[in-house]
């Protein structure tokens, strides 16, 4: 991608609220949380005439919302997916602008994944027939995503030493940001000791390591440089982007090892490249937190700490709002709710445009106190680089770099 | 034999399923663990697969393994996400590095495979004696007239490495 640096942003975001029971569609969802990103932008409906969305067969095609609202697409693809498909979508809108099939492109991911289609697998996903490659796990018990990372992060504290403890610092964090979030679902701040004395779901994940089974629908709006010059927000201009990148034999990742690296260790180059940036040069990271355990295995993977040395990083203060490079400063899947990735996106661009929707009194105009006790301000100062690690599953990932 | 209930699940290996259905058959007639190897390269590969990972040759046999091994990792399963597992909780899943083709052909690849820890019978295994490290062999659970579901069990031989579990 050497060339398109910069010449693509981000121009426009919008979601619903985030509850756990929607008592609506998701096509009603994915319309409000597109109008909204439109609104953001400045950007008529005859303005945006690309459209993508991801599912998993939980969730409305892009041809049934555009018509809601008037759109005319030249575009439209939705495609099978879950965590890691914001970036890389992000990254196929800018090929499609790119390649002149459309010119505004809008991507939304809009579920019902608590009041419906439980995202954690119990309900519908568990009574769903086994075959092909599921035989090799879901017979044995292995069907949500918490059992099928599990050994992953397993075997991480085997060979790194990596503690309960230092891990719960990661829930500790976001629910510290998310205590200045008033959209998130869980604003109560939590300790070490809270999370490790919750409940086991899955060892080594107690129920305080899981994010929050959510109802809600995002959106994001991606144009060129060009085009977004006279809308109505500070652009948050795209420097690198990777999509979906794999470890080996991703039919069954276990079958290569280590097993405790993540897909982050191919992606990076890719993106970092892209950007002409260091780990170093980053503000503020954006890292999918369906886990604890996987905001951990990404930061290391993407070179924030050295291998084996994330439990160290989450637990340092390094990634807490005051710290040197925050991280998932909504509060994001653990306790503002889980959007499979896109509304971690939504932030860092909220972050860099200095307007992130905090308890300030004039955060809309960018006006923050940087007081970061409860209720407050969760704008990080002079934000000018921010990184999203996008994650499916342990040998399964995607990253983005913006700047403002 | 299209489909066989197992724990409220139904599992589906149709007539042209060309990667389970011979595995799982073989599994039940012969009580031996039987993994697809090259006939090209010689290596072998599980999930039962079309293509060789390695060289890409599309033929292959069936090769016996000794179905012994050791546990590389695991996870206890304490909230059960299908219902059929509820009565069985805390269940442990176990990723199984088998003794054949260890670090073969790069140090870090190596025939594994997912399984439950149980007990001779069946039932699941203790909580407190699951462990990386621990050794274990392949027992075939018949569940129909072709099908059988190999699992594991622990067996009394010398750890692989270093033994850690979870602290409690």
């Amino acid at each position: 991608m050497a060339g398109l640096k910069d010449r693509y942003c981000i121009v426009g975001v919008g979601e619903t609220e985030y509850s756990k029971r929607s008592n609506r569609s998701t096509r009603a969802m994915a319309v409000e949380a597109i109008k909204k990103a439109m609104a953001d932008a400045g950007l008529k409906a005859a303005d945006v005439d690309g459209m993508m969305s991801y599912q998993g067969g939980d969730s409305t095609p892009a041809n049934w919302v555009s018509g809601d609202l008037g759109l005319r697409l030249n575009f439209y693809m939705d495609v099978f997916g879950g965590g890691s498909s914001t970036e890389a979508l992000i990254g196929l809108a800018m090929g499609a602008i790119e390649a002149g099939m459309c010119k505004t492109v809008a991507l939304f991911r809009s579920m019902n994944g608590y009041s419906d289609f439980r995202i954690g697998g119990t309900g519908a996903r568990a009574a769903q027939p086994v075959r092909g490659l599921d035989l090799a796990q879901v017979p044995f018990g292995m069907r949500s995503a918490g059992q099928n990372f599990a050994p992953t992060f397993m075997r991480h504290m085997y060979e790194y030493g990596t503690t309960s403890e230092q891990v719960a610092a990661v829930r500790v964090a976001h629910s510290k940001h998310a205590s200045q979030n008033p959209k998130a679902l869980l604003k109560e701040r939590v300790s070490v000791p809270d999370v490790i004395s919750s409940r086991w779901i899955c060892k080594p994940l107690h129920l305080l390591d899981c994010c929050v089974e959510t109802d809600n629908a995002t959106c994001v709006i991606v144009t060129s440089a060009e085009r977004a010059r006279d809308l109505r927000q500070k652009p948050a201009y795209v420097m690198g982007v990777a999509g979906r990148v794999n470890k080996p034999r991703t039919d069954f990742h276990w079958a290569t090892g280590p097993i405790s690296r993540v897909a982050g260790y191919y992606a990076k180059d890719i993106v970092f490249g892209q950007a002409g940036i260091t780990p170093e040069d980053v503000d503020i990271t954006g890292s999918y937190d369906a886990f604890t355990f996987t905001t951990m295995l990404q930061l290391e993977e993407y070179g924030f700490c050295k291998k084996g040395e994330g439990g160290a990083y989450v637990s340092s203060g390094i990634i807490e709002l005051g710290g040197k490079r925050p991280n998932n400063t909504s509060g994001s899947h653990l306790c503002e709710g889980y959007t499979h990735g896109m509304s971690m996106v939504i932030e860092n661009v909220r972050q860099l445009r200095g307007r992130v929707d905090d308890y300030c009194p004039g955060a809309a105009e960018g006006k923050h106190s940087y007081d970061y006790s409860p209720g407050k301000c969760r704008q990080v100062k002079d934000a000018k680089i921010t990184m999203n690690l996008g994650w499916a599953m342990p040998p399964t990932g995607s990253a983005l770099i913006m700047h403002n | 034999m299209p489909s066989v209930e197992y724990r409220g699940m139904n599992l589906v290996i149709p007539e042209n399923d060309s990667e389970w259905r011979e595995h799982f058959k073989l599994a039940r007639e012969q009580h031996k663990l039987m993994l697809r190897a090259c006939t090209s390269c010689r290596l072998m590969r599980y999930p039962p697969s079309h293509g060789c990972p390695w060289c890409m040759s599309l033929e292959w046999e069936w090769k016996e393994v000794s179905g012994k091994g050791h546990i590389y990792s695991y996870e206890v399963v304490h909230h059960a996400i299908q219902p059929g597992f509820k009565e069985w909780t805390p269940y442990a899943v176990v990723l199984i590095e088998l003794d054949e083709q260890r670090g073969t052909p790069t140090p870090d690849e190596a025939l594994r495979i997912i399984g439950n820890l149980v007990t001779p019978d069946f039932k699941a295994e203790a909580e407190s004696k699951v462990a990386i490290g621990k050794r274990v062999r392949v027992v075939f659970h018949d569940l129909a007239p072709d099908f059988a579901l190999p699992q594991f069990t622990l067996i009394d031989e010398p750890p692989v490495g270093r033994v850690w579990s979870l602290p409690a």
